[in-house]
């Protein structure tokens, strides 16, 4: 049962992280917070899906009770009420983890904030049953809008290799059972190359520039949060596109706006993105049965094209 | 599509945006500060007053050279004009130096024979609080790319706020103008002038300077705004291979500064130590620090303060008034905003190879105080003939021990060393063969 699933890695990973950062780091990490992060996720999770499962049946059943006549004796259709099996508890498990590595918050109240409209968000914006919002960042950005007292730490990991290399490796391998290691690559490898250029422009040593990208913060945001494959757009040359996009606009926003938290508004505001570059090139939803199955990604893409 | 073009629109018109940021660096040797910094060699102190992009950076100046070999070239985002810069008063770094240094507290031990006794012998409320006061020409010239943007005298200095097209240019004329610009700065310059930041430059007036009757150069502040929360530290670096001190005290009416380029770390702290440190406790925080230092691996920035300073419990001293406040660049304490500020003091130690990027800040909404605190605990002095007097003279060796432990591994000092200097207790049991191998 336990790891069968890919995002049991996920929270594995993410949890190993946590754990490390807690023991490691002297963070402002706070085990409490993170409690309240992952009850709050959960619930809401919980909450909403019963609530979406039950509203339309609940309707139903609401119409029939009112056209009942003495020709049709009424039984509620209790079937309909019976919420569907609740298989995205996982998936709040992972914002919850997220959330808690990188958002930091003095007060519950502003974690619960965070966490319920994280989850919210993806039954809020969703336009043909999938979420656009990746509901951690959506999390965050709430909490930094809406509270006074969330911030991000991006210097927080250090630059260490160490760390650099325990999350290409466990992230790849996510990643790598997931298919989505081609949105990271995208993303990275064009922030590489756009600090590159202004690197190369502005005269700098290359030593600065390796200390630029080597972020620990920089990297989990790569390989864990714009991968989430409900939220991402669907086609490959899609995700390429977007994930470029993405990256051009961190670049722009911390180089020329000094905003340490760039890379989330970045992909806050291009997240709606996915709309369009899903219309426009047509591909399979991702769904996380697929994965179960065994099947490679290109192997399914042949079979549902 | 249509969604592409509006981006790509805005990313334009956020390219031609462009914003900056202050700094300090020293050229030849000279510069800013000390840190109670009298403890460091070569340290240098900033104040950073910071709310929204509104900065008011104050530049501590300990120069001890010659006055006419002064010469200061700071990197800053915008041109200042002469109502922007000010010369401070020196005391008012030494004060928020004296308020936020690391510092001893003491507590002494109560009789234990005593009848208000407690419970374990030792109460911190019958404490003595003493905190060791831990010592603490408008010549535009076209032909080099180089334009003078304005050209003023403040106090005792004369400044020229500059805009290069060039670095070559501008190093030429540095030194045609009488600054030393040591070898290959022009190539730390360039990355300054590509982000078209202007240069701040000074010298000291000496006419005006005797009139002021000044020993020292006093400090200068500067106000400016601009969105970019950072300290060029690398022009500092360009050709110093020695290890550099620098102590950033930040005021923002939020909460806790921090680093977001490297690691912010907070120093050790709250630790039992032998009562004989308060004679060196110099020495100790310089040994614990290199000690930290190193640890760290040479590149993270350290926290040994984080406050609000309408409080502190303990002081080490007297909390700023207003009018101090003030004159360290709070200016946002008006009777609609409140007397908000908050401290954050950064102790950065770098080097060339480890620090190879400016300092980048952010002000965050933690208010989580933190200070770097180191406890001795003086032993009952006095007869304690009662069974629990007994009890606590016995269990004195051991704390002795344990403080001399912590010691050994906050600085790196020998443990032997340290223990020949622990008070000699009543039942001291040294194994037999310390007293001839050590």
């Amino acid at each position: 049962m336990l790891l069968k699933d890919i995002r049991d890695y996920q929270i594995l990973f993410l949890s190993l992280f946590l754990i490390l950062g807690i023991g490691t780091r002297d963070w402002t990490l706070r085990p409490e917070l993170i409690v309240v992060a992952i009850v709050t996720c959960l619930v809401t999770q919980w909450l909403a899906e019963r609530a979406t499962s039950i509203a339309p049946h609940l309707k139903q059943n609401i119409a029939n009770l009112l056209k009942r006549s003495d020709n049709y004796p009424h039984q509620p259709n209790l079937n309909l009420i019976n919420p569907q099996k609740s298989t995205s508890l996982r998936s709040a498990a992972i914002t919850a983890l997220s959330l808690s590595l990188l958002l930091r918050t003095e007060h519950y109240s502003t974690m619960i904030l965070a966490a319920s409209l994280a989850i919210l968000s993806k039954f809020i914006f969703q336009i043909h049953h999938k979420h656009f919002f990746n509901p951690a960042n959506f999390g965050i950005i709430a909490a930094i809008t809406f509270t006074k007292d969330a911030w991000v730490s991006p210097g927080q990991w250090g630059e260490d290799w160490w760390y650099a290399l325990l999350f290409l490796g466990t992230g790849g391998m996510i990643l790598k059972r997931v298919g989505r290691w081609d949105t990271t690559a995208a993303f990275l490898g064009s922030y590489a190359l756009l600090e590159a250029i202004r690197n190369l422009w502005l005269g700098w040593t290359w030593d600065v520039y390796f200390h630029k990208l080597m972020s620990g913060s920089l990297l989990l945001f790569a390989l864990f949060m714009i991968t989430d494959p409900r939220s991402i757009p669907n086609a490959k040359i899609s995700r390429l596109l977007w994930a470029a996009s993405i990256a051009l606009l961190t670049f722009i926003l911390r180089n020329y706006f000094f905003l340490s938290t760039a890379v989330f508004w970045a992909l806050f505001a291009l997240a709606p993105l996915t709309i369009i570059l899903d219309y426009l090139w047509t591909a399979p939803k991702f769904s996380w049965s697929f994965v179960k199955s065994n099947l490679s990604f290109s192997r399914r893409q042949q079979l549902t094209t | 599509m249509k969604l592409f073009r509006i981006l790509i629109t805005s990313l334009i018109t956020l390219l031609a945006v462009i914003c900056f940021a202050p700094t300090a660096w020293a050229f030849c040797g000279f510069y800013v500060a000390k840190a109670d910094s009298k403890l460091y060699n070569k340290a240098s102190q900033v104040i950073i007053a910071r709310d929204a992009s509104n900065t008011i950076l104050t530049m501590a100046n300990d120069y001890q050279g010659n006055a006419k070999d002064f010469a200061l070239v700071v990197p800053v985002p915008v041109v200042l004009q002469q109502e922007q810069v000010r010369v401070g008063d020196p005391k008012i770094i030494e004060r928020l130096d004296a308020f936020s240094a690391p510092r001893l507290v003491e507590y002494f031990d109560p009789d234990p024979c005593a009848v208000y006794e407690t419970e374990g012998g030792v109460t911190r409320g019958g404490a003595v609080m003493n905190a060791a006061r831990l010592r603490r020409a408008r010549d535009e010239d076209n032909a080099f790319g180089v334009t003078v943007e304005s050209r003023f005298s403040v106090g005792e200095y004369d400044i020229l706020i500059l805009s290069a097209t060039e670095s070559n240019g501008l190093q030429t004329w540095l030194n045609r103008n009488g600054y030393k610009i040591p070898a290959g700065a022009s190539q730390l310059l360039q990355p300054y002038i590509r982000q078209n930041m202007k240069f701040f430059v000074a010298k000291v007036n000496l006419a005006e300077f005797q009139k002021s009757g000044y020993q020292y150069l006093r400090p200068l502040q500067i106000a400016y705004e601009s969105p970019r929360f950072m300290l060029p530290i690398r022009l500092g670096m360009v050709n110093a291979t020695a290890e550099q001190d620098l102590i950033v005290y930040i005021l923002s009416p939020k909460g806790q500064a921090e680093v977001t380029n490297y690691r912010t770390v907070k120093v050790p702290s709250d630790a039992e130590i032998p009562v004989f440190v308060k004679k060196e406790f110099g020495d100790f925080y310089k040994a614990m620090f290199a000690t930290a230092y190193t640890q760290e691996d040479k590149k993270v920035a350290f926290m040994e303060y984080a406050w609000d300073m309408s409080n502190c419990d303990p002081c080490s001293a007297e909390p700023l008034n207003q009018e101090e406040l003030k004159q360290a660049g709070v200016f946002w304490l008006t009777p609609a905003r409140g007397n908000n500020v908050f401290i954050t003091r950064l102790h950065v130690r770098y080097t060339r190879d480890k620090f190879p990027e400016d300092l980048m800040f952010q002000e965050t909404a933690n208010r989580q105080t933190f200070q770097g605190r180191y406890i001795l605990r003086y032993p009952f002095e006095g007869d304690a003939r009662c069974e629990a007097g007994q009890q606590y003279k016995k269990s004195l060796g051991q704390r002795f021990e344990q403080e001399a432990q912590t010691l050994a591994k906050l600085t790196g000092w020998n443990i032997n060393d340290i223990r020949k200097k622990l008070p000699v207790t009543q039942n001291q049991s040294q194994p037999f063969w310390r007293n001839i191998w050590n």
